[in-house]
């Protein structure tokens, strides 16, 4: 499981998938000036963001030790899908329009990994299509996860109360049932 | 007390609470009957809750006032900030939202002020050993704004998880988690300001948390644990920047995983001197425990102890290491 910088090209390939599903330029923006790191494991690939005056750290690749984690975790790479670490999803909600409120109710059930029925949706983003991912949050605004719609965004309003609408691609729930 | 009516006392007192008598023995050797009375009913009672408040995720005020319209009552540590106890009325200090953001850490006061007597700063570099689940490094990256570096050093691969998803959890990004034995840091190439060790121990300060405890360890534990004590000691301090800071805690009241251990890293290593916390919390460290006269700077380290504090016992000593940084 060895830590790798990240090269130009695998950047630009994380980059290209992520601004397609969540909007141009979203990857630059949170990068910012952080370096991205990779980590390959029996999984996928993990990607880090971590401030490049931690190369004097790196180098030294860490000897008798197994990194399990730095700076921030961005996301990875599993079965050919980038997804978002649940720790980035309260910046991506800042730079991305794709956002889908859920009621207390929804908030709840959801956070113990359920997926998202019509009654619990308070607003959903305009012009969004099908399987597009979507960052969920409270009617605060704060972050509770990321779904996949299962309808276009458009008729939603038209479904019955207990239509499957969203699918739970991961919830913060998950950082206590993964204890 | 002669030996012989102490240990018939310790019998009696050990049947009486549910402990091994080897405890009950100690506990009268080092505290005389009527402390160790008074340390026996303490432990019958469970310290408050607590919680830290991560203001890497909001405003420490701001959760406050929202954890208030939950109906959680808080009542500020007073020598702690950002530390609270809290009363859940019938929910589970986990079960909030705000738990579930990262907004607040339940942690006990004692770990609080570990960290504190650390008093980790802007910019530095940092290593929290045998660090799952995290509650430290979560609250060292806090007091450093998530500047620097703070390495978090785990052996244990389950436990592993838990500090991975708390540093996640809680909004931390100057971390990094490394699995592995925190005796062998040579090859790591750093050279710390600041070295936390929250050693494994026997847990003897958790009684008042864990009835279990009363009888779960033997007196060889206790040894075991002070000899890995001593090898995880002697690793940092090689490690240790000179003029660089060691705060060393343990969630045990024993005073040979403690000033015992501590005395014998000051004897192995002049370099190393203790100096003074300055928050004001706990009792002086023994240096006289059951008679044995140990260095008497151990004074300037500090106890909480559940019959003094009503909170878990603990044991805290800092110190510092010669040279300029
Ligand atoms: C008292 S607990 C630490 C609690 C932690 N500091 C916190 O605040 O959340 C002690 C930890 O030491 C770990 N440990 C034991 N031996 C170790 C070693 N040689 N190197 C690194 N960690 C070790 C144990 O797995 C355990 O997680």
């Amino acid at each position: 499981m060895s830590l790798e910088i990240v090269s130009q090209l695998d950047w630009q390939m994380v980059t290209e998938v992520v601004d397609q599903e969540f909007g141009e330029g979203v990857t630059k923006t949170l990068r910012g000036r952080l370096m991205p790191v990779s980590k390959k494991s029996k999984k996928g690939i993990s990607y880090y963001l971590v401030s490049s005056d931690w190369m004097r750290f790196l180098q030294n690749k860490f000897t008798d030790f197994e990194p399990a984690h730095l700076g921030r975790r961005f996301g990875d790479i599993v079965e050919g899908r980038f997804r978002f670490s649940l720790s980035m999803l309260d910046e991506l909600k800042d730079v991305t329009p794709n956002h889908l409120v859920v009621s207390g109710k929804g908030a709840e059930a959801f956070t113990y990994g359920r997926s998202i029925l019509k009654e619990s949706v308070v607003e959903v983003a305009p012009g969004l299509s099908r399987e597009q991912r979507v960052v969920v949050l409270n009617k605060h605004g704060d972050c509770l996860g990321l779904a996949s719609l299962t309808v276009d965004s458009e008729r939603i309003g038209r479904l019955g109360p207990d239509r499957l609408v969203a699918k739970n691609l991961a919830d913060i729930g998950w950082y206590i049932r993964n204890e | 007390m002669a030996e012989k009516k102490r240990k018939q006392r310790a019998k009696e007192l050990a049947k009486e609470f549910g402990y091994l008598p080897y405890m009950t023995e100690r506990y009268l050797a080092l505290w005389g009957e009527e402390e160790t009375l008074s340390f026996l009913e303490a432990c019958e009672i469970a310290p408050k809750t607590a919680i830290r408040i991560n203001s890497l995720k909001m405003p420490i005020e701001q959760t406050v006032r929202r954890m208030k319209r939950k109906g959680i009552a808080l009542k500020r540590v007073p020598w702690l900030e950002e530390g609270f106890t809290a009363d859940f009325g019938d929910r589970t200090p986990g079960s909030l939202f705000e738990h579930l953001f990262g907004h607040y850490y339940v942690q006990g006061v004692p770990s609080m002020t570990v960290v504190k007597a650390l008093d980790p700063q802007k910019g530095e570099v940092v290593m929290d050993l045998a660090s799952a689940p995290g509650g430290k490094t979560t609250h060292i990256s806090q007091l450093m704004e998530n500047t620097g570096t703070v390495f978090s050093i785990e052996l244990d691969r389950l436990r592993m998880r838990s500090l991975v998803n708390n540093i996640q959890r809680c909004g931390v990004t100057n971390a990094i988690a490394l699995r592995g034995d925190a005796r062998k840091l040579d090859g790591l190439g750093v050279a710390p300001d600041r070295i936390l060790l929250d050693a494994p121990c026997s847990g003897e300060g958790l009684i008042p948390l864990d009835p279990a405890r009363k009888r779960s360890k033997t007196m060889a534990d206790i040894r075991y644990c002070a000899t890995r004590q001593d090898e995880l000691l002697d690793s940092v301090i090689k490690t240790l920047a000179p003029g660089g800071v060691l705060v060393y805690s343990t969630c045990s009241i024993a005073p040979e995983e403690n000033e015992y251990v501590i005395d014998s890293i000051l004897g192995k290593h002049p370099e190393m001197k203790i100096i003074q916390i300055d928050q004001e919390f706990g009792v002086p460290g023994y240096t006289q425990p059951y008679g044995v006269s140990l260095d008497v700077s151990l004074s300037q380290s500090r106890r909480f102890l559940p019959h003094i504090h009503g909170l878990e016992g603990f044991f805290i000593c800092k110190m510092r290491k010669e040279g300029d940084r």
